[in-house]
């Protein structure tokens, strides 16, 4: 008898014995790993499938010949630099210093625009050089079906981002923050760095 | 959770070395996609620094490192799905070409 209740405290003092974050993060924070390990593998799919579309086919265009590869270097440099940034605005909301996490955040923001900005001039470059989902000038019509699929649904992500980033710095302006809340958009923001990390590898420079 | 992130002690000065450190990487991946070398070992060092790439941010501005073993063992399910996705789909494609696929 004795043993069986040793054991059921043992239980219930360890990691899963209820009333404590087997993870050891707060539900919020916890719930955005899961969203972000999901959003991980539809890209993943995506890349995969890239992947496999490029390998069957026979030729592919020479990525340095259609895209301007100065632009894109710019767009990595900000998505990079912005997503430093919005580090240092976890780290001052956490310093209990709101207005310079409210400085942060917006320097985010705008990195978030410009690549924004950025990507919606090559997008209609190469729309107005005649690329479309089915077709393009270059011969191999999977090239421009994966790379708006890709850059599209990334391109949503950003704006999402920087959606959730506004809301996040006007709450925090208006003192409504919570580093927690900061640092689960900052969790974001970075995902979608990660990401354009693999896009520009893999479909840019491979 | 907020004792657990002032003992991280990531000040100002990591996250500008990490940033810096991002840089280079991405100024050899730019390097590496420019070199005239085997496709294949062009993919593979690719693979590389985009992985050191990501364990960086993971680890640093997603403070994972700072997170327990199981957290940051499920947030590897993606990139093994990854693998297991590759591995499925790519031995169709890395002998001789049978078959392709026209989107039209």
């Amino acid at each position: 008898m004795d043993s069986s209740i040793a054991e059921q405290q043992r239980i219930l003092a360890s990691d899963w014995g209820g009333g404590k974050s087997p993870f050891g993060t707060s539900w919020s924070k916890f719930m955005m790993w899961v969203f972000i390990i999901s959003d991980a593998l539809t890209f993943a799919a995506f890349l995969i499938a890239y992947g496999f579309m490029r390998s069957i086919s026979p030729e592919w265009p020479k990525q340095t010949q259609v895209f301007n590869m100065v632009l894109i270097t710019f767009m990595t440099f900000v998505l990079i630099s912005s997503s430093a940034v919005m580090a240092m605005a976890v780290a001052a909301a956490r310093a209990s210093k709101p207005k310079l996490a409210v400085r942060f955040l917006a320097l985010t923001i705008v990195g978030g625009l410009i690549f924004l900005g950025a990507q919606a001039f090559e997008w209609s470059h190469l729309i107005e050089e005649g690329a479309r989902l089915t077709h393009n000038p270059w011969g191999v019509p999977q090239f421009s079906a994966t790379f708006f699929v890709i850059t599209g649904f990334h391109g949503f992500h950003v704006f999402s981002g920087v959606t959730i980033l506004a809301i996040v710095a006007l709450r925090a302006a208006m003192g409504k923050y919570s580093a927690d809340g900061i640092e689960n958009a900052g969790l974001y923001w970075h995902f979608v760095d990660v990401v354009w990390v693999f896009v520009f590898a893999f479909y840019y420079l491979l | 959770m907020a004792e657990h992130h002032e003992q991280h002690g990531l000040t100002y000065k990591t996250y500008f070395v990490t940033w810096v450190w991002l840089l280079v990487l991405t100024a050899l991946a730019l390097g590496l996609g420019y070199t005239n070398i085997n496709e294949k070992l062009k993919a593979f060092l690719l693979v590389c620094t985009t992985l050191a790439k990501i364990l960086v941010i993971a680890a640093v501005f997603m403070h994972l490192r700072y997170e327990r073993i199981n957290l940051i063992l499920i947030t590897f399910a993606p990139l093994i799905l990854a693998v297991i996705l590759f591995s499925f789909t790519f031995p169709e494609t890395l002998g001789t070409v049978t078959h392709l696929i026209r989107v039209r």
